[in-house]
């Protein structure tokens, strides 16, 4: 039975099955995100209650690091394969594909880097209404970061510029990490956070909404 | 009655004029060779022809009215293969063969044997494409023909890295679409002689542009 959602789930599944294939893609970021959490511990010193107040911070600047790294496989290989053109030439709304491989893509990079996370928190003792709070942010958080990253990627895909995406994209990603930030410091200090966190619903509510949109149409610009 | 047109095509690349002036219309059943040397813009033709670059200047038009403004009216009437096949090298061919099928649009059930026998592939389906030869990735890649109900056919190099075998099921399956209605056209710079249907050209190229 085809329905409107069944090119929706094939590219999802599709994209699922090749990122369980290529396992070392899924891991990288992960390493490098407990890599450079380690090095802070290292850099400067074990004092407990410095590190506390840090450590939130120090996670969520390594997400923006680590999710920015992940980003460009998203549509490297479509790209040199030339699935990108079929995808375009389907029948089906391409915002609608684009946005079967964005979910793939958070699933697979920004879960595992939310868990990771909660497990680097309570490590370095964090308390528990902060882990809450980061927990909290990273689900609102790590979807936009894959979505503002899609239109980014499908903008400089097929360039050499690893570097020029990181600068692209590193600017757009403030609002989220300032909204974070404030979120678990009130967590810290006994205060709501429910502000900052329909704030970060909001802008995952208007990422999703537009970057789709724009994401394809940087595709159909990139292959013209 | 579904009818292909050009009008007037131009495109630049660097400064370049790559071919201008291409006007021309296929209706239903005819075939269409566009050759011309490398760098000839025989990719680029159709490309624009697909929709998928923009023409600096002319019209590509499907049943009398642009592909622009009736996109998804063409889409469901045109079949693109390009350079590259469009498969993935991670997935197996079953699964490749899968999301070609989605991505047509058709309602019928797959049948993944038989599809793989019409462009003459026997071998186990679960094998990652990665693994077979580029002859047998272009012929998973061709399935997309097979696989769709659309009237035009855009093929660019389909012949390439394919033995001589698979280049005469190509020819049979474009003579064969064309004598149930269809329109096709590929872009080669090889000679081409393909019994029982007749070719027009167009020849791309600086001597004699059209």
């Amino acid at each position: 039975m085809a329905t409107r959602f069944t090119p929706f789930i094939c590219i999802l599944k599709r994209d699922l099955i090749i990122a369980c294939r290529n396992r070392y893609e899924l891991i990288n970021p992960l390493l490098f995100f407990i890599m450079v959490i380690v090095l802070f511990p290292l850099a400067m010193g074990t004092d407990q209650t410095m590190l506390r107040d840090i450590t939130a911070g120090m996670i969520w600047v390594t997400a923006l690091l680590a999710s920015t790294l992940s980003l460009d496989a998203m549509f490297r290989t479509d790209f040199e394969d030339g699935s990108v053109e079929q995808l375009t030439l389907s029948n089906y709304p391409l915002t609608l594909l684009v946005g079967a491989k964005i979910l793939a893509h958070w699933l697979v990079t920004g879960v595992p880097l939310i868990l990771v996370s909660l497990l680097v928190g309570y490590i370095l003792s964090l308390s528990y209404a902060a882990l809450m709070a980061l927990f909290i942010t990273l689900l609102l958080g790590t979807p936009i970061l894959s979505l503002i990253g899609a239109i980014a990627v499908a903008l400089t895909i097929g360039l050499r510029g690893g570097m020029l995406l990181s600068l692209l994209i590193l600017p757009l990603y403030m609002p989220v990490l300032i909204f974070s930030m404030l979120a678990v410091n009130n967590a810290n200090d006994g205060l709501s956070i429910s502000a900052e966190c329909y704030f970060l619903a909001g802008l995952l509510v208007l990422a999703i909404t537009l970057a789709p949109v724009a994401t394809a149409a940087s595709l159909r610009i990139r292959l013209s | 009655m579904p009818r292909f047109e050009t009008q007037q095509l131009e495109s630049i690349r660097r400064d370049n004029i790559l071919f201008k002036d291409i006007s021309f219309s296929l209706d239903q059943g005819e075939l269409l060779q566009i050759d011309g040397v490398n760098g000839s813009g025989k990719s680029t033709l159709l490309r624009i022809c697909a929709g998928l670059t923009l023409p600096n200047s002319g019209a590509v038009l499907w049943d009398n009215t642009s592909i622009d403004s009736n996109r998804h009216h063409y889409l469901q009437n045109m079949t693109y293969v390009g350079h590259q096949n469009g498969v993935k090298d991670a997935l197996s061919v079953h699964e490749n063969i899968q999301v070609i099928h989605a991505l047509s649009g058709t309602s019928d059930v797959l049948d993944c044997t038989s599809t793989l026998n019409q462009v003459g592939l026997s071998i186990d389906e679960d094998v990652l494409l990665g693994k077979l030869s580029a002859g047998q990735k272009r012929r998973v890649g061709l399935c997309r023909l097979v696989l769709n109900t659309s009237q035009l056919w855009l093929l660019d190099e389909p012949f390439t890295s394919l033995d001589i075998e698979g280049k005469a099921l190509i020819e049979r399956l474009i003579v064969s679409h064309c004598q149930q209605g269809g329109m096709v056209i590929f872009a080669t710079h090889q000679a081409i002689e393909i019994e029982g249907a007749d070719i027009r050209h167009i020849h791309l190229g600086k001597t004699n542009g059209n």
